[in-house]
């Protein structure tokens, strides 16, 4: 309850923040319902995953790791992990398209959600692994 | 006159219930405590090895040794032997092989144990007993090293070729990779060399995929996989595409992504082409239907494939195909096809569903005869399941035991294979 509050309120504070949300279908949307627009089809609702095919989010190594490892997956998909490094076979496209705020939303939403505690992150962070990946 | 009698003749036809002398499973028996599955009437499970890693595919030879590819290596071994030397059901010997690998088919044929990494397919002398020991001989080598869809199951004819599924590494041949209102490329270049099956001599070493002949395409995946020994033809159960409801929601929602498209049951000529990824198959509806990522709309149909013998609800995820070759089964059964399904994960947020398997009445010539029946079920444990990973076991292989013994894989909790036998109590 309490992390769902939070995301709330991070949801509030980034758009009354004056951050402009790059797309505008989802503008306002806050975590949970971006993560299940986004990501619950593979990843589950609950965040299980699929065995053998796409990862459980629930105590995620990444989830509970540095500041950008959910959010380079979001960045990039399947091509965050080095190629024979996975265990499951299913492929993650590229959400890059998705805003800054809106990849906040969702890293934030997995960190604080499934029994993970890695704590929310910004769309600066975002920003910051955006520029990283771009070579900037 | 005439022809509006023979059309309501028609219609009854196709309206009224096959009739099937196949009795599937009591919808209200309980799941046996001790295998944690319930059984069409007449037949009895043993668990005949637990605790093997994440069993697929699977083969059992003359003497009774039952190989089971593993598909994540347990304790470093990528497939298992089991055998039962004291009769009850229970394999009592466990031999681990094919060291370092990773098993995604199995199969014996002509003297040899056939056994499947994703990019190449390969044969040892079936051993007396055990497992087959030394080097095996490389059949066909070189496949792509994809991730989805790259298992290589596999099977035989009468005649010494090996028809082996290269699936497709895709969903729906979207020129962006799984992302939302991507349009499909036209034509795919997938198929050039993936989305069928591809048949090469079974008894030739040093193959590519360059040697072997695309028998039949537009496949998506095909992990059950059988030859019909009493038809003499190739028959598959694909996997339908995923996330119409995500890339496509003016079209479809949530009700129709978890009922569409349908798991598809082909007999496969040389030369089919199934649809993937140009049609798929609404149950509901004649003929295919026209895939979103090509102009599809949800009602526009298609030319493009076959249509299928029996199309399965959506989802279900058909990973292993077996006709019986023995004559243990009764009558009725012996000439029909046995499919186990690994259960959905595309149905969320409805209720996943398809844990179980079944079995088709079919005739000598390869003809369904009449409706399918739920042979096995109760693997998942719990109902409804909301997410995989709550499902307890999810079928996976099947392989008949010289007695007609029929052996069900599982890879979850642990891994466990199912002895079923039939006693006709």
């Amino acid at each position: 309850m309490m992390a769902n509050n939070f995301v709330v309120a991070l949801a509030v504070l980034t758009l009354s923040g004056g951050a402009l949300a790059q797309d505008d279908e989802a503008d306002g949307g806050t975590g949970q319902a971006l993560y299940e627009a986004n990501c619950a089809a593979c990843h589950q609702y609950d965040g299980g995953g699929v065995p053998m095919m796409q990862p459980e989010l629930i105590l995620s190594p990444k989830a509970n790791g540095d500041v950008g490892e959910v959010i380079d997956m979001i960045l990039l998909g399947s091509a965050a992990v080095p190629a024979g490094m996975s265990e499951y076979s299913n492929e993650m496209p590229a959400f890059d398209y998705l805003s800054d705020e809106d990849i906040a939303l969702i890293a934030s939403y997995v960190r604080t959600h499934f029994d993970n505690t890695g704590g929310a992150v910004t769309a600066a962070d975002v920003s910051e692994r955006r520029a990283l990946h771009s070579g900037e | 006159m005439k022809l509006q009698l023979l059309a309501v003749l028609m219609m009854g036809a196709a309206l009224a219930p096959a009739h099937a002398d196949v009795m599937g499973v009591d919808e209200n028996a309980p799941v046996s405590e001790e295998t944690g599955i319930k059984l069409a009437p007449g037949f009895r499970a043993t668990v005949f090895a637990d605790g093997i890693g994440s069993a697929r595919h699977m083969a059992a030879a003359e003497n009774g040794w039952v190989y089971v590819a593993l598909m994540k290596p347990q304790d470093g071994f990528g497939a298992v032997a089991l055998h039962d030397s004291n009769g009850d059901g229970v394999a009592d010997e466990r031999v681990p092989f094919a060291e370092g690998m990773i098993g995604t088919g199995m199969g014996i044929n002509n003297g040899f144990l056939y056994y499947a990494e994703d990019e190449r397919v390969m044969r040892w002398p079936l051993p007396e007993a055990g497992a087959p020991k030394g080097e095996p001989e490389m059949i066909i080598e070189g496949f792509p090293n994809k991730r989805q869809h790259s298992a290589k199951p596999f099977t035989f004819d009468a005649d010494g070729h090996i028809y082996v599924n290269i699936g497709a590494p895709s969903n729906a041949c979207m020129e962006k990779m799984r992302t939302k209102g991507s349009p499909g490329m036209d034509p795919c270049p997938i198929l050039e060399d993936f989305g069928g099956v591809w048949r090469f001599d079974a008894n030739k070493a040093g193959q590519t995929q360059a040697d072997g002949v695309r028998y039949a395409t537009g496949i998506r995946n095909a992990m059950a996989i059988d030859w019909n020994p009493h038809a003499g033809a190739l028959y598959i159960a694909q996997h339908g595409r995923d996330q119409l409801n995500t890339f496509f929601p003016d079209y479809f929602t949530d009700e129709d992504n978890a009922r569409l498209p349908a798991e598809e049951f082909h007999r496969v000529d040389e030369g089919a082409n199934l649809g993937w990824p140009y049609s798929y198959v609404d149950p509901e509806i004649e003929g295919r239907m026209k895939m979103p990522e090509y102009g599809g709309d949800g009602k526009m149909t298609s030319d493009i494939g076959q249509s299928p013998l029996i199309a399965f609800p959506g989802h279900w995820a058909p990973n292993d195909l077996m006709f019986p070759r023995t004559a243990a089964l009764p009558d009725d059964m012996q000439q029909g096809a046995f499919i186990a399904f690994h259960g959905s994960w595309n149905r969320a947020p409805k209720p996943q569903a398809g844990y179980r398997v079944v079995f088709v009445p079919m005739n000598a010539n390869g003809e369904v005869s009449g409706d399918w029946v739920t042979f096995a079920d109760g693997f998942a444990g719990e109902e409804p399941v909301m997410s995989p990973r709550n499902a307890k076991h999810r079928p996976t292989g099947l392989a008949e035991g010289p007695d007609g013994a029929i052996y069900i894989s599982s890879l979850m909790s642990g891994g466990r294979v199912w002895k079923v036998v039939y006693d006709g109590k």
